[in-house]
């Protein structure tokens, strides 16, 4: 049936088709929602700003958490999609203060202090407020160890809010990554098929504008693909080890030839359009299409399955 | 009179307090799955025990980004899912009675603090092996991803499988 159709009419139906895959795929993990501003002061019991304290907002519908320390001031600032929150303020050397529900708005920011006592906290968070009454569970008698009595840097136990929200964002991205890059095997390995009635001998017309739609699909798709990965937020300091090494590697031979595969690609059917049998550097397409299919096969195998 | 003096003293120094300090770690965690199971290892933990009126009080702690896959990007993506960033230690907790020392087996109720939850473990099994003056701890917590609301990551859109066991082997000092 296919092969009736014009190849404009083609095109834009697998345009169409890259729209719609796009949307399914990127709208659940983008979704949209208004957005509030919570924003307060932390200070302690005689009213002194509390500094580096962190607030934690836990929307009570979807669990989700967002976390701000507060500057030198004591003030912080979180930006939350609109609806109901338990916020959490905790700071080393204090007890945890805990607001068990406020609604954020769009419309209004929210202004929300936290006041803390001293006391004591550990790893910067919350002091759990059940605990089971287990015959050898742990103590809160005065001879237990803390973290302090570790030796562990300020680093090791400080949380980073912002380190967080980037590698958020990175699997975000990431994931987007994988699942575009699942899809377009899809096209790819039609446009590889359909090649075989394409080319050579082959004198049909309608099997080449097939060939040529579903690789434009292909083309469309892994650029989204690549776009997300080109993208996605680099860690500072993180040295490249295992598997991922070779993934990223083979993006050198496959992204040139997702370049290179359609301009050959499109010498070669104006030449066959030509009644003309495919010679010179147009030739050289199905070789260079086998390549950059063969690394796009491998790199996505190697992230996939344990050798 | 040098007798009596030592004899009576015994009682105090029984008594007396004495401290741990974790001298070797090795944790390991495994996540399951079909395509793709794999393990972290971390020989970053501190700990430290403290052992007053015949119970002692042992607190580990150990950094979520010391725990080392192989694999660069998979150790990224597990501080992400833990929220390790936020919540940068991973805390166990625990009381036994000093005489456990002694048991070539003991099993301990955990206080386990982790992605920003708290979860208890009853009555984990751990051996116990005298070696010189070193006590060398080895047993498993048998941890879940629910059991700290870490959604589970998944490959090929399949996710891992909820058991997370960690492998625990720790070598304790006096000090």
């Amino acid at each position: 049936m296919l092969r009736n159709w014009p190849c404009k009419q083609l095109g834009t139906l697998l345009w169409s088709l890259a729209v719609c895959v796009l949307v399914q795929v990127a709208a659940p993990l983008t979704a949209q929602t208004s957005t509030g501003v919570v924003r307060g002061t932390v200070g302690d019991e005689s009213g002194k700003a509390v500094r580096n304290a962190s607030v934690t907002a836990t929307s009570i519908d979807t669990g989700q958490k967002q976390t701000a320390n507060t500057g030198s001031d004591g003030t912080y600032k979180l930006e939350l999609p609109a609806g109901d929150y338990r916020l959490t303020f905790e700071a080393t050397g204090f007890t945890t203060f805990e607001i068990s529900s406020a609604t954020v708005s769009a419309t209004v920011p929210v202004v929300l202090d936290g006041k803390l006592e001293k006391g004591e906290q550990v790893n910067g968070q919350a002091t759990p407020t059940q605990q089971e009454n287990l015959p050898n569970a742990p103590s809160s008698s005065t001879t237990a160890p803390s973290l302090s009595d570790l030796g562990l840097t300020p680093e090791q136990t400080q949380g980073n809010a912002r380190e967080q929200a980037l590698l958020d964002k990175r699997t975000h991205m990431l994931k987007i990554h994988q699942r575009m890059g699942l899809i377009t095997t899809i096209p790819l390995i039609a446009t590889v098929a359909i090649s075989f009635n394409a080319g050579g001998k082959s004198t049909s017309s309608a099997s080449r504008d097939l060939h040529a739609a579903l690789g434009g699909l292909t083309g469309d798709l892994y650029g989204i693909t690549a776009y997300y990965a080109i993208r996605a937020p680099r860690v500072p300091g993180t040295k490249k080890r295992g598997p991922i090494k070779f993934h990223e590697a083979m993006a050198w031979i496959h992204g040139p030839g997702m370049i290179l595969t359609p301009i050959l690609g499109i010498m070669a059917f104006d030449e066959k359009n030509k009644g003309e049998k495919v010679h010179g550097i147009a030739s050289a397409h199905n070789p260079v299409a086998i390549v950059t299919a063969g690394a796009f096969g491998a790199a996505l195998l190697s992230v996939s399955v344990k050798f | 009179m040098l007798i009596v003096v030592l004899l009576a003293s015994l009682p105090v120094l029984a008594a007396a307090d004495s401290q741990w300090v974790l001298q070797q770690s090795t944790l390991t965690y495994h996540v399951s799955h079909p395509l793709h199971p794999s393990e972290g290892v971390s020989h970053g933990a501190k700990g430290k025990g403290v052992c007053h009126a015949g119970q002692c009080e042992f607190l580990i702690a150990v950094p979520v980004k010391s725990f080392d896959s192989g694999d660069s990007n998979r150790d990224l993506h597990m501080i992400q899912v833990t929220r390790g960033a936020e919540f940068p230690l991973v805390t166990v907790r625990t009381r036994l009675p000093e005489s456990d020392a002694a048991a070539s087996t003991i099993n301990a109720d955990l206080e386990i603090q982790f992605a920003g939850q708290t979860a208890h473990y009853k009555q984990v099994p751990f051996k116990v092996e005298k070696q010189g003056g070193e006590t060398h701890i080895t047993g498993t917590i048998p941890a879940t991803l629910t059991d700290f609301k870490i959604d589970p990551p998944s490959l090929l859109t399949m996710p891992v499988k909820n058991d997370i066991p960690v492998r625990v082997d720790l070598t304790w000092r006096p000090q």
